[in-house]
């Protein structure tokens, strides 16, 4: 439930960051460049999702982050210990 | 490096402003003597004791991309994703110089990216974008967009508008306070009579000021609207006995510079020939003019041209509005013109479009060009009673006038002097 309601959260912050990527081809399993996200993108991404989420963890915790579910499992295991749930 | 016998001159020019969202709406602006000084559109924290300007009034980025026609689908595309969730000080520069690019027919073009050079005349771009993120970053500060590290960068213009026109050649931002847009074109007539590059695009971003710094030149004394805080359209007045201050306006002004070697070969004309240009400092730190400044930048960017001061026919003044400003400036003119002041037509763009700061030299340039071509010198709508008997000033009015030599200057706190001289195109 939780890790859902990341991902949306998540997803539209995509579309918000990619404005030319069409919402269907964004799927968990993809990693953001291959949306054509540049670095910058990318940690827009994690910034504005950590903004939404109301959480702030040190951006370091992204480092092994390799495609969307990895983003999606940091922000949902630190969303659950900071206790929003 | 080399300098050529090259002529050098304008084969495109864009612009948004206060009083016209494309050359041509801007021209008949001019024409018609419309002001864009109006009552501010939103009034922020804290309040004001000034709030009228020439503002750009409900600009959207994407619905004026839309606008353009005949522009190739990925250049818009590449505009859209690079402008729409970027500053305004960027999406005006955008908007702006696509009408520049389309008007010198660049687009489509195989021109060598490398013999493509740009530079952005502004400074102080993103204050007030700063001023509107400081409340969140308080709060906040972990959710600062990391894109901020790009965008309170001047050279942010020169990254975003270098890709979307593909330049290689040289690049970099100059400032020069109110003379910034006259500095622009200097260094960018420079650039290509030197054959640094053939084409440069000169981009005059827009001064979007935050409160503080509306508040700074009201404490520096600088500023008007005061006495018609009423009647926003009668606040600036260059040269009118009752002028009081400068009145703060918004607008981007764009245009290409080209060689004649470069233009011709590709079958364009010049729409005004650049003769040359003068850029001098007084040493002086401070705000004040230097009627002695102010002459040796015209009496230098003449001399430079080969011209003598009775080839000119019209000066498109600094005249801000300011009343030391002013005479000074009626007062230089007059030392430089003697005899053949009284065959000058002089008026001042910034009656009608407030004082646009780091642009202004360029509104100014193209309102000159466009004078130029269409054959009329707008009005000095304010100009009841001149501070200065002697000089010709246009009256409430636009007269029909053939313009074959033009000077334009721009004046700027630290003593900062220019003038430039334009020539009619060939006809």
């Amino acid at each position: 439930m939780v890790k859902e309601h990341v991902y949306e959260v998540v997803k539209n912050v995509i579309m918000e960051v990619l404005p030319d990527t069409k919402p269907e081809l964004i799927s968990i399993e993809k990693n953001l460049k291959e949306l054509g996200a540049n670095s910058i993108d990318r940690m827009e991404v994690v910034t504005m999702s950590m903004e939404e989420l109301g959480m702030k963890i040190p951006l370091m915790s992204f480092a092994q982050v390799s495609n969307i579910e990895g983003l999606v499992d940091v922000l949902t295991e630190n969303y659950v210990e900071i206790g929003n749930v | 490096m080399m300098l050529t016998t090259n002529k050098v001159g304008i084969t495109g020019m864009g612009i948004v402003s206060s009083i016209g969202d494309d050359v041509s709406a801007f021209c008949n602006s001019l024409r018609n003597g419309e002001s864009g000084i109006k009552q501010m559109a939103s009034i922020k924290e804290p309040k004001l004791s000034v709030d009228i300007a020439a503002e750009i009034q409900n600009f959207s980025f994407l619905e004026f991309l839309n606008r353009f026609q005949n522009i190739p689908a990925e250049k818009l595309n590449n505009a859209r994703r690079l402008g729409q969730r970027a500053p305004f000080a960027i999406q005006t520069s955008i908007i702006s110089a696509i009408e520049a690019w389309h008007n010198a027919r660049l687009f489509g073009l195989k021109l060598s990216s490398e013999r493509m050079g740009l530079i952005v005349a502004g400074q102080n771009g993103t204050q007030n974008y700063q001023y509107d993120l400081i409340p969140k970053f308080r709060e906040n500060p972990e959710y600062l967009s990391p894109r901020y590290a790009l965008e309170f960068l001047e050279t942010n213009q020169v990254g975003i508008l270098s890709e979307l026109f593909d330049i290689m050649g040289e690049g970099f931002v100059v400032g020069g306070a109110s003379a910034t847009g006259n500095v622009g074109i200097i260094k960018g007539y420079q650039s290509v009579l030197c054959g640094l590059v053939d084409v440069c695009l000169v981009v005059g971003i827009v001064a979007d000021l935050s409160p503080m710094d509306i508040q700074g030149f009201i404490n520096i004394g600088a500023m008007g609207g005061k006495k018609y805080a009423n009647q926003p359209d009668k606040a600036c007045r260059p040269f009118d006995t009752q002028h009081e201050g400068f009145i703060y306006g918004q607008a981007c002004a764009c245009v290409i510079l080209e060689s004649e070697s470069s233009a011709s070969k590709r079958g364009i004309s010049f729409q005004a020939e650049i003769k040359g240009g003068s850029l001098n400092l007084d040493g002086n730190s401070s705000a004040n003019p230097n009627v002695h400044g102010e002459e040796k930048a015209m009496i230098s960017a003449l001399k430079k041209t080969g011209l003598s001061a009775s080839d000119v026919d019209y000066i498109n003044t600094h005249g801000s509005s300011s009343p030391l400003g002013d005479k000074t400036e009626a007062e230089a003119i007059y030392n430089v013109f003697g005899n053949h002041t009284s065959n000058v037509w002089l008026n001042a763009t910034k009656g009608l479009t407030g004082h646009c700061l780091y642009s202004a030299g360029m509104v100014e340039i193209i309102a000159t060009v466009t004078q130029m071509r269409e054959g009329f010198i707008h009005p000095n709508k304010n100009l009841e009673e001149a501070i200065h008997k002697d000089l010709k000033f246009c009256g409430a009015e636009a007269i029909n006038h053939r313009i074959d030599v033009a000077m334009s200057n721009s004046f700027g706190f630290g003593g900062i002097n220019t003038s430039v001289v334009l020539k009619r195109a060939s006809d």
